[in-house]
């Protein structure tokens, strides 16, 4: 049984059982991660109708996401497993969207602040990226359909097993921002004139 | 029928009812008058409409050990389950003092008490011959045990990581991880930075803390965490966590307030919070005075800061003067050589026209710029700058104005204590000072361990612990991070 936890965009949970979806939640709030990751995990292990107990596996979407929702459900992630003594699993959550896709892919999900978090994607095997790029350098080359949707722990969740199934090793579990903390040391001004 | 506690007016019922129950074994109307009065008695009587029944129960703070003191019923109205409904409710008292036994006497040849006490759990552990006097009878010492919940507290509110484990009133564990390095370069607490790392310590803190306290996670009956006041994005990482955690091991959470939690902390240095205190909470981010009369049900904030916090002000005196952050123990280290009446720089709000307005209100935004302009000057007039005195100068500065709002506090509210926590406390001259001004007006004060004064995990689980000693229902699992959260809200709903 394989627990699927993502907040990049909406919070959602997911468990898995093999391959088979086993139960689903999503909160679309993209500012309610705090508030509904608890009932997230909690009604999905209900609506699959097993405890916490039952998982041997978590994942989680490590990013890239506009910072404070995903750490939520990275930070849930991680206690959780930690102390069910569970495997943990990082997916990097375009990977994630581009997976079982077909042909030629160019992912971009929303980074704020005016820009897109991009890769580009053959056959779901990633060919570029991730990055982060203004709107304005956005080019999507011949032959490439563009993805726009968000991820969600669904496509986390089915991502991870195939990864996983194929050798994958995703044991990287930091979060990806694809940005700096933003800060620039003080320089510090006068006050006097 | 109502079962109330005791008062110093009820001496004289209290005292007709005893005698006729224990004769010449009874206690002595002035024995009785100092139970009624000790501040570590709890006494209960039932009243129909007269007092038919009654019991005490005594812990010493800081023990982990209650007594029956006493316990009596009417010939008229025994056995119709008064005194087991007393003794319910003392047990109860017990659990919300953070005892771990009970202990009590009973008379050897008392087979109903004896058989009452066993079936709320106690065994006999000892005998005194001829305990009661005249009589001669013997006194069978018995004991109950009390499981005190195991909680298991997070903290994110600022830039510590703090798991702690208590068990009632025990602290088991009280493990930590500080971004503080990460924020130097910065001269101060950058969110985002203070974000990103509890989320890279928040996995290994935790193991630390259960290794720490020797136990599994499934030994562990509640968890707590810090939902606010503090930075939304850091607050959310603990939040995320610990509702995991939760959900994971089908746990009750309880969310409490960082500020509460600060005061609470001193349930783990003496068993409990001596009430009514005025609290003086200062750190990075807080400066807080508050009036605490009951630290779940009344916390009151009298006053706080308008800019600044205490420790931001150090910082950033720190940074004009050169000095790395954290800037307290930097100036700390200075100002030992310097001469804190050299420069007499602007105690904040502290005129008489701020009385009103601000009297228990804290400003550090105008001292620090009254400092950088002294530093500045002397820069752009070739002067010498004699850093120490400028240090122990505006710390004096800093110190005089957050204890002498305090002291004022504790006298308006005739309060005769003092509570300090948050990390200024550190400070060498603030402890220093607020002793000195303590000691003069017979204020006690109260500083718990260093380790406790600080943002750390043990004082959150302590203050969860709290409210399940007290009967508490756990919060909702959908509360949200408030950074802004009053200090009435003791715990989210």
């Amino acid at each position: 049984m394989l627990l699927a936890i993502d907040s990049c965009a909406g919070t959602s949970a997911a468990i898995f059982s093999g391959d088979k979806l086993l139960s689903k939640l999503l909160f679309e709030d993209p500012f309610g991660h705090a508030e509904n990751i608890g009932e997230a995990i909690s009604q999905a292990l209900s609506e699959a109708g097993i405890t916490a107990a039952d998982l041997d596996a978590v994942a989680i979407g490590r990013g890239p996401a506009p910072y404070t929702g995903l750490r939520v459900g990275m930070a849930a992630g991680i206690s959780l497993a930690k102390t069910l003594k569970l495997d943990l699993h990082g997916v990097m959550v375009l990977d994630a969207i581009a997976h079982g896709v077909k042909g030629n892919v160019v992912i971009t999900t929303d980074a704020k602040r005016g820009e897109l978090f991009y890769a580009r994607y053959q056959d779901g095997e990633r060919v570029s990226g991730p990055t982060v790029i203004s709107p304005t350098e956005l080019a999507i080359p011949e032959g490439h359909q563009h993805l726009t949707q968000s991820s969600d722990a669904e496509a986390v969740g089915r991502y991870a097993i195939a990864a996983l199934a194929k050798g994958v090793d995703l044991s990287d579990v930091s979060a990806l921002y694809l940005r700096s903390a933003d800060v620039s040391p003080s320089k510090g001004k006068r006050v006097s004139g | 029928m109502e079962i109330r506690e005791l008062r110093l007016e009820d001496l004289p019922v209290l005292m007709e009812l005893e005698r006729s129950l224990f004769d010449s074994e009874s206690w002595l109307e002035s024995s009785m008058k100092s139970e009624l009065t000790n501040p570590n008695t709890h006494y209960l009587g039932v009243f129909d409409p007269d007092l038919v029944g009654y019991a005490g129960l005594s812990s010493v703070p800081a023990s982990f050990s209650a007594d029956i003191q006493t316990i009596g019923v009417r010939q008229s109205e025994q056995g119709k389950g008064l005194g087991r409904a007393l003794m319910e409710l003392l047990m109860k008292k017990a659990l919300a003092l953070g005892a771990e036994q009970v202990l009590l006497e009973v008379k050897a040849d008392n087979a109903s008490a004896i058989a009452l006490y066993k079936s709320l759990g106690f065994e006999q552990i000892d005998l005194r011959k001829r305990y009661y006097q005249p009589s001669g009878t013997d006194a069978l010492v018995m004991r109950a045990k009390i499981r005190q919940p195991i909680v298991l507290g997070i903290e994110s509110s600022c830039d510590e990581t703090g798991v702690g484990i208590v068990q009632g009133n025990r602290l088991l564990a009280n493990a930590l991880a500080s971004s503080m390095d990460e924020h130097a370069k910065y001269g101060g607490v950058v969110p985002e930075v203070a974000a990103r790392a509890h989320l890279e310590s928040i996995g290994q803190v935790l193991d630390k803390a259960l290794l720490e306290a020797g136990i599994s996670i499934d030994k562990v009956d509640a968890i707590a965490v810090a939902n606010g006041p503090g930075l939304a994005g850091a607050l959310m990482v603990g939040i995320g966590a610990a509702k995991g955690l939760a959900v994971a091991h089908n746990l009750p959470i309880y969310a409490v307030n960082h500020l509460v939690g600060h005061v609470g902390a001193d349930v783990l240095e003496r068993g409990s919070v001596q009430l009514p205190t005025i609290a003086l909470l200062v750190s990075g981010g807080h400066t807080s005075l508050l009036l605490v009369r009951d630290l779940l049900e009344d916390v009151e904030l009298l006053g706080e800061t308008i800019d600044d916090a205490a420790g931001e002000a150090f910082d950033k005196v720190a940074r004009v003067l050169g000095l790395p952050y954290p800037g307290g123990p930097q100036i700390d280290k200075l100002a030992l050589n310097g001469n804190p009446k050299a420069i007499r720089f602007p105690r904040g709000l502290t005129l008489p026209k701020d009385m009103e307005k601000h009297r228990y209100n804290f400003s550090f935004s105008g001292l620090k710029t009254a400092v950088a302009r002294h530093v500045e000057k002397a820069q752009d007039q070739g002067l010498e700058l004699n850093h120490a005195d400028v240090a122990a100068s505006f710390r004096e500065a800093v110190v005089d104005v957050l204890i002498s709002k305090a002291v004022a506090a504790c006298k308006a509210h005739g309060v005769n204590r003092l509570l300090l926590g948050g990390g200024v406390v550190a400070n060498a001259r603030l402890r220093e000072y607020a002793q000195e001004v303590c000691d003069k007006e017979g204020i006690e004060l109260r500083i718990p361990r260093f380790s406790l004064c600080t943002d750390n995990g043990a004082m959150i689980a302590s203050l969860g612990a709290q409210l399940i000693m007290n009967g508490r229902k756990p919060s909702s699992l959908g509360f949200s991070a408030e950074s802004t959260l009053d200090v009435t809200e003791v715990q989210a709903p």
